[in-house]
């Protein structure tokens, strides 16, 4: 029996030479089956959304209209949260989206998932906290600790409510990282759980009564299966609401607290 | 290096099977695969890159194509939302002149009807009129014809009276009478 975590071992796939970024030091840019992943993800992104707007017609066809369902979606979700600015934002969010729920389905299909990989996950969750920091800044200035001082509040309230505002915001990042990295891994960990157990059942010398466990245990693997393509889903999409979430706190910074 | 990290995965699952206390004690980065930070640098590198690369294609080719075809589309809608609406005014419009040209038509219909009637009962009198009058004239014609024939009928009759009282006279009494009696006994019975 595999371990359920062979899954998520790095593969080299492409030897490339490791090269030295000022700054950052050396890194191994060779291609492996993380970064394969990421590239087929961006690939079919880019391939759906182009046969999506190559012959864009006021009367759509089918690819377009799926297009533009996700399109919409995530554009009513960006306005809907951060007002008529979201759609300044709605490239970032609608890519965050796109890439991570392609990543995710990738990840059911393939034998690899780069949304389970801490990595990618942290860098995704790095990029948007610090997408929100720079906005921050940018348009509130020194007004960004209004962040953590909510208008309205007595001041003995503070003294409680702003340690716990900026404990929620610097645990921001962590959880955007480990939900997305906790879901993929532990879903595809049970589904690998669960097809080792049909091995077993067979080959764990229980003799006849190995088939009503693997019968088991394999509709237990379609049940997740169904499960895991609701969380692929929910997953990409709790990440752009999110996203969403946090810009709207520092665009709209004391107009909704 | 790529050796060492073959071996490595082999190594992980041999002692992923006794157990995750065996798999913590795993040297080279922790239990999971996913704490071996040597690969992090490639990944958040490329992630990183792709990301820009995705980022850029869908911020500049993408999102406007499919943002121009919605607009459009709006504008489509509403463009063809408003020009049925002024067809619709334009149609209402030509309804209620239509409407209007009925009215109109009736309305003359029915006095050129009311009018024809008058002339027709007009006429009518005016023939009745006539044809009373030339009947009323053939009437009294026809009475005076009837009243000159009674009066000449009436004079026969008191010469006959005369003759036959003249005749009973001479068989009664055997002599003629004479015609003063005769006379005088017609206007005494006339008298009576």
């Amino acid at each position: 029996m595999a371990s359920p975590m062979h899954q998520f071992e790095i593969q080299p796939v492409l030897a490339l030479p490791t090269v030295n970024i000022p700054g950052l030091g050396m890194i191994d840019l060779s291609i492996n089956n993380s970064i394969l992943s990421m590239l087929i993800a961006a690939g079919v992104v880019i391939v759906l959304m182009t046969l999506a707007t190559a012959r864009a017609a006021v009367v759509p066809g089918r690819v377009q209209v799926i297009g533009e369902g996700v399109f919409g979606y995530i554009d009513d979700l960006a306005t809907s949260i951060i007002g008529h600015e979201g759609r300044s934002f709605f490239p970032f969010v609608f890519t965050l989206f796109l890439f991570i729920l392609t990543m995710n389905f990738l990840g059911l299909f393939l034998m690899f998932t780069a949304t389970a990989q801490l990595a990618v996950t942290a860098t995704l969750a790095a990029m948007t906290i610090l997408l929100v920091l720079v906005v921050g800044f940018v348009r509130n200035g020194a007004n960004m600790y209004k962040l953590f001082v909510p208008a309205g509040v007595p001041w003995y309230m503070l003294i409680l409510v702003t340690p716990i505002e900026i404990i929620s915001f610097l645990l921001r990042p962590v959880t955007l990282a480990l939900r997305l990295f906790g879901n993929m891994l532990g879903g595809h960990v049970a589904l690998k759980v669960f097809a080792g157990f049909v091995a077993l059942a067979f080959g764990g010398g229980i003799g006849l009564l190995g088939i009503p466990v693997a019968t088991l245990s394999l509709g237990g693997i379609v049940a997740l299966t169904a499960l895991e393509f609701l969380v692929a889903f929910l997953q990409a999409f709790v990440f752009a609401v999110l996203t969403c979430v946090y810009l709207n706190d520092v665009v709209n910074l004391g107009h909704h607290h | 290096m790529a050796a060492e990290s073959m071996s490595e995965p082999a190594a992980v699952t041999s002692t992923a099977a006794t157990g995750s206390t065996a798999t913590a004690e795993h040297s080279g980065g922790g239990g999971l695969p996913q704490f071996r930070f040597e690969y992090w640098g490639g990944q958040i590198a490329w992630l990183l890159l792709i990301f820009a690369v995705l980022y850029t294609l869908l911020a500049r080719v993408f999102v406007p194509r499919i943002r121009r075809v919605l607009d459009l589309r709006a504008a489509t809608i509403s463009t063809a939302v408003e020009q049925a609406k002024a067809v619709q005014v334009q149609a209402d419009a030509q309804a209620e002149a239509a409407k209007a040209d009925i009215e109109k038509a009736r309305a003359q219909s029915r006095a050129l009807a009311a009018d024809a009637k008058a002339k027709a009962t007009a006429e009518l009198n005016l023939r009745q009129a006539a044809e009373d009058a030339r009947l009323a004239g053939e009437l009294a014609e026809a009475e005076t014809r009837i009243r000159t024939l009674r009066d000449a009928a009436m004079t026969n009759v008191s010469g006959i009276a005369t003759e036959i009282a003249q005749s009973i006279v001479e068989r009664l009494s055997g002599e003629p009478a004479s015609a003063t009696d005769l006379k005088a006994a017609q206007s005494a019975q006339g008298a009576n």
